[in-house]
């Protein structure tokens, strides 16, 4: 699913690769004269797992917002999908929405419905019906290990787990992007590592994964593209050579499997 | 459009801001609900006083005297001339024998002096009633100026002040009441509105995450509209409700006041439930945006 040849860090300037999923050309988002990110070019080939990470302020979010047309450039082009930034139109921006997940710090959940309202609820806004919710439910639910606790509410839950609810919510529309702004930032260490599986395993289904955070620790353990911004720029963009103990487990294949199977029949 | 699973969500979330915030929802159309009472009771007030009017009205008509010593073929030939005229309802001859018998009739017991007359000092005059569209001061006018400088006529007489009364207090009254139902319509737009706002902070996760999803703004504002119109609707039963209920206890006492008709009831009601809908419109300016504020 993954090539060897990802064509990390470059411009593409010819026509569109195909494989490529976002394209930032010559970006900049200025809010009032302030510029949060400052002409910034990079590309993410499909399927791709992309680390963005630099000190608070840096413009992660911001980059994220701008791939979720939740803001657009003040000079430059965004392309999500061939679709491009300038030509976005107000009506086409939920049609690009639906092919992307978004993860947050701070969980977002609807805080007076159960884990599984949660999840059916982004389902029903775009008109998924009832059956097929209920399948996709315990799909997302099983594949993040929180099935038998579908019935509770955000607050009985753990941080780590209200976390993993919110993926399975970013996760059960098949989306082909996911953004996690953050996801880790709220959680202790053991938590976090369980979060970062479980990006991992959904980039490995063939999901591009961009995951934003401010703490190294983390990031020194990827064997993955890591792109350091400071100040709105982009300080470094490579992929590490770093041998990475990412060795999938049983389990682990056995989730991947289910997961590209599933992913094939929606 | 919409997805059936879609549409079912729309119409179970179009009532959710009644079902979660019994109070508000509830406050709001008793507030609402007397604010439209008054618009309907002035709307009513209008009703009535135009009817009184437009029967005061059918009481405006116009003498037209005749000069003596006119023959009867003269005074025949004025008829179709008079009956031509824009405006003219009803031409009636009343002859110098009549008008002395109405005059007769008038003064009553004293008639008995007029027999001392040996002659009928009465002229003879036309009646003139008018279309319902003539009966103002300007068409009145027209028509006496058209009919003045006939050779044949002597005078004109018409109920001038009268007229120029009954239309200042028509257009004043007119007036007041539009200023009055527009400060309540205003008022009443006022108070959906931030209903709706209520709802829609309560429910800016709820919008945010939609927004996040892929949920177009026409499938995110649709459960907002509808609770507004629902408001609405429901404030305007409730005033028309309140207006039945009072017009029926007093019904004895208010001989020949009209109420609303059926049609006019539920052109009421309609109005209401686009006081809602605009009310909606208003309280979500800010949401008309894609941005989810991420
Ligand atoms: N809505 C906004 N209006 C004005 N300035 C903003 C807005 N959002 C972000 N900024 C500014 O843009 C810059 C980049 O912000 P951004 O949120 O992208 O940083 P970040 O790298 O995500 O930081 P953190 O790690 O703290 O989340 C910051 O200086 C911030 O103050
Ligand atoms: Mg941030």
């Amino acid at each position: 699913m993954k090539s060897d040849n990802d064509r990390t860090g470059q411009l593409s300037e010819g026509p569109l690769d195909s494989r490529t999923v976002i394209g930032f050309y010559h970006v900049d988002l200025a809010y009032d004269d302030q510029k949060a990110v400052d002409n910034v070019s990079f590309t993410v080939a499909n399927g791709e797992f992309l680390c963005i990470t630099g000190p608070s302020g840096a413009g992660k979010s911001s980059i994220l917002r701008l791939i979720a047309m939740d803001a657009f450039p003040t000079r430059g082009e965004v392309m999500v999908r061939g679709m491009m930034s300038s030509k976005m139109s107000r009506r086409k921006v939920p049609m690009l929405r639906r092919e992307i997940g978004f993860v947050f710090q701070d969980f977002r959940l609807l805080e007076d419905r159960s884990v599984e309202d949660n999840i059916s609820f982004v389902q029903l806004v775009v008109g998924i019906p009832h059956a097929q919710i209920v399948k996709n439910n315990m799909r997302v639910l099983t594949q993040v290990g929180l099935y038998d606790k579908r019935h509770r509410l955000p607050r009985q839950l753990s941080g780590g787990e209200q976390q993993r609810v919110a993926i399975a919510r970013a996760m059960v529309n098949s989306p082909k992007i996911l953004l996690a702004d953050e996801p880790t930032g709220n959680l202790d260490p053991v938590n976090a590592q369980e979060i970062i599986d479980l990006l991992f395993r959904i980039n490995d289904a063939g999901t591009s994964v961009l995951f934003s955070t401010h703490d190294h620790g983390i990031v020194k353990t990827f064997g993955q593209r890591v792109m350091v911004i400071n100040q709105g720029r982009i300080e470094s963009d490579e992929k590490r050579r770093v041998p990475v103990n990412r060795k999938a487990n049983l389990a682990d294949k056995m989730y991947i499997a289910a997961a590209r199977k599933d992913r094939l029949n929606v | 459009m919409f997805k059936n699973a879609q549409v079912a969500y729309l119409v179970r979330e179009s009532f959710a801001g009644f079902h979660r915030r019994k109070l508000t929802t509830g406050v709001t159309i008793l507030i609402m609900g007397s604010a439209l009472l008054v618009l309907a009771m002035l709307t009513l007030v209008t009703l009535n006083m135009g009817n009184m009017l437009e029967k005061a009205r059918a009481g405006i008509d116009m003498r037209v005297f005749l000069h003596e010593g006119l023959d009867s073929r003269q005074m025949a030939e004025l008829q179709p001339r008079l009956v031509i005229i824009p405006g003219v309802q009803n031409v009636a001859w009343i002859s110098p024998e009549t008008a002395l018998a109405q005059f007769k009739e008038g003064l009553g017991e004293d008639a008995g002096i007029l027999d001392m007359l040996d002659s009928n000092p009465l002229p003879a005059s036309y009646h003139l009633t008018l279309t319902p569209g003539a009966r103002n001061l300007k068409a009145v006018e027209a028509i006496r100026e058209e009919i003045a400088v006939w050779g044949e006529v002597s005078e004109i007489l018409f109920n001038q002040g009268w007229i120029d009364a009954l239309e200042s207090w028509t257009f004043r009254f007119q007036m007041a009441s539009l200023v009055v139902s527009l400060i309540v319509f205003l008022a009443a737009v006022f108070v959906i509105s931030n209903t709706v706002k209520l709802t829609m902070a309560a429910s800016a996760r709820v919008i945010q995450i939609q927004k996040l999803v892929g949920a177009t703004n026409t499938f995110i504002r649709i459960p907002y509209l509808a609770e507004g119109m629902i408001q609405g609707m429901l404030a305007g039963i409730l005033a028309m409700g309140l207006l039945g209920l009072a017009g029926w206890f007093l019904d004895g006492r208010l001989g020949g006041v009209i109420f609303f008709s059926v049609q006019q009831i539920f052109g009421f009601i309609l109005f209401c439930i686009v006081l809602g809908l605009t009310g909606s419109f208003a309280a979500m300016r800010k949401y008309l945006t894609m941005q989810s504020e991420i």
